[in-house]
């Protein structure tokens, strides 16, 4: 009994001992404690699962049936439905029937023409009410004209001012990716760190070569084979990520493709460690080539994926960390989490390139 | 030291406290909850084990300065 009190009150004193010295280690581990906890249990803020039908034709009446997540339909007030065309084509719901907090009917009465004389339009579906605030759908319902309609409704300009906000601490809803948003938190965030990691080991190789310093050569490797660690992870995350939201395991997207070639370019400088005896000559072709690999990591992560098709965001014409897919909550968890691993990655080097500093001394004592 | 560990702390528990009002439906199973506490417990393992060995390694660092 008193022995198990002894051990928890070690490790307390450890960790005691390590904020003293080194609190920005656990300053990591706590920020990434939040982020885990904070990022998993946020839910979604609400969004429409699917709709049909998916056409209808101008002059019908047609019932648009909803199926949404996360939102308290039966205990909305003022919930409203409408179809935007654009600003100016706008109209509201008829009807809404109400079936559960996830489902109604909304009926809409499509106007006999369009002004743009168009054979179809494509129109999004806009949800408001109190609890839930905006939710969208866009290209929910494809609209065919056609002649001879008996609806007596018009076209409409949208007005802005009858939405209903609300500023809840929620992150977005995004079809196909759902609840998967919150990758962003792990697999983007373990990239950025890799890259942070990547930089300071690039420092100490140029600082090595300046100054010739050991110790300085030890510190870039142990930073880099921290990060192509992170870089492994990144790529695993991500293949798990890309088989629930693209579809398979692996894509020929061109960031992946280009990200595992930049992996082997690092992989490569291990080997090459591991393969020189000669402790100078190693430190000194090392550094060169740690160098080198990062000119390459800038173009084949950079530059390559933001000139084809990717799917990745920020890339192949895709919007990057903005709009949808990086907004003000997410970014509120994303970037502590940046901050969070790098702080623990520095940790694992400084870990690394002391136990490799200690093995030197005790080579040289005995 | 400790102030600013207090507030990070508050900062990141205070959503939490504001959300548990509304039972939504990822929230309503409250099987999540269960995920995030074995996540949490693993990577608290993680972190304990590393100041472990960041503690032992200091020792050893102060060792082999006593003895050169």
């Amino acid at each position: 009994m008193f022995e198990r009190f002894g051990t928890i009150t070690s490790v307390g004193v450890t960790i005691l001992n390590t904020m003293k010295n080194g609190w920005w280690k656990i300053l990591g581990a706590v920020i990434f404690t939040g982020v885990l906890i904070v990022g998993l249990t946020t839910p979604l803020r609400p969004g429409i699962v699917e709709s049909s039908p998916r056409v209808a034709e101008t002059g019908q009446s047609v019932d648009v049936k909803i199926k949404a997540y996360n939102s308290f339909f039966a205990d909305a007030l003022g919930l409203k439905a409408w179809l935007k065309i654009s600003d100016d084509h706008v109209i509201s719901a008829a009807a809404i029937d109400v079936i559960s907090n996830r489902d109604i009917i909304a009926t809409f009465d499509i106007p006999n023409t369009f002004s743009s004389k168009k054979a179809k339009e494509k129109s999004t579906l806009i949800l408001n009410s109190e609890v839930d605030g905006n939710i969208i759908l866009p290209n929910a319902l494809v609209i065919r004209s056609q002649d001879g309609g008996t609806s007596q409704n018009q076209w409409t300009p949208f007005d802005i001012d009858k939405l209903h906000k609300v500023d809840n601490f929620r992150f977005p809803y995004r079809s196909t990716l759902n609840e998967t948003i919150r990758n962003t938190f792990f697999h983007v965030a373990i990239w950025f760190a890799m890259f942070i990691l990547l930089i300071i080991s690039l420092i100490y190789s140029i600082r090595f070569l300046i100054s010739k310093d050991h110790t300085l050569d030890i510190k870039a490797s142990a930073f880099t084979s921290v990060a192509i660690v992170f870089g492994l992870i990144g790529i695993a995350t991500g293949s798990v990520w890309a088989k629930f939201t693209w579809g398979a395991y692996w894509t020929s997207d061109v960031k992946l493709n280009m990200s595992a070639i930049a992996i082997l370019i690092y992989l490569a400088y291990w080997i090459l460690r591991t393969s020189i005896k000669d402790i100078d000559s190693r430190a000194r072709l090392s550094a060169v080539y740690n160098i080198f690999a990062f000119a390459m990591l800038i173009p084949l992560i950079f530059i390559i994926p933001r000139l084809t098709d990717s799917l990745h965001p920020g890339n192949g014409g895709n919007p990057a960390l903005g709009g949808e897919d990086l907004d003000n909550t997410l970014r509120m968890i994303f970037y502590p989490s940046i901050i969070a691993l790098t702080l623990i990655g520095i940790w694992i080097s400084n870990i690394t390139y002391r136990l490799e500093i200690v093995k030197e001394k005790v080579m040289g004592l005995y | 030291m400790k102030k600013p560990f207090i507030t990070i702390l508050a900062s990141f528990l205070l959503p939490i406290s504001l959300l548990a009002s509304s039972e939504d439906f990822f929230r309503s199973i409250g099987k999540i909850y269960s995920v995030v506490a074995v996540v949490v417990v693993l990577f608290l393992a993680i972190i304990i084990y590393l100041v472990r060995m960041d503690n032992k390694l200091t020792k050893l660092e102060k060792q082999i300065k006593n003895e050169s």
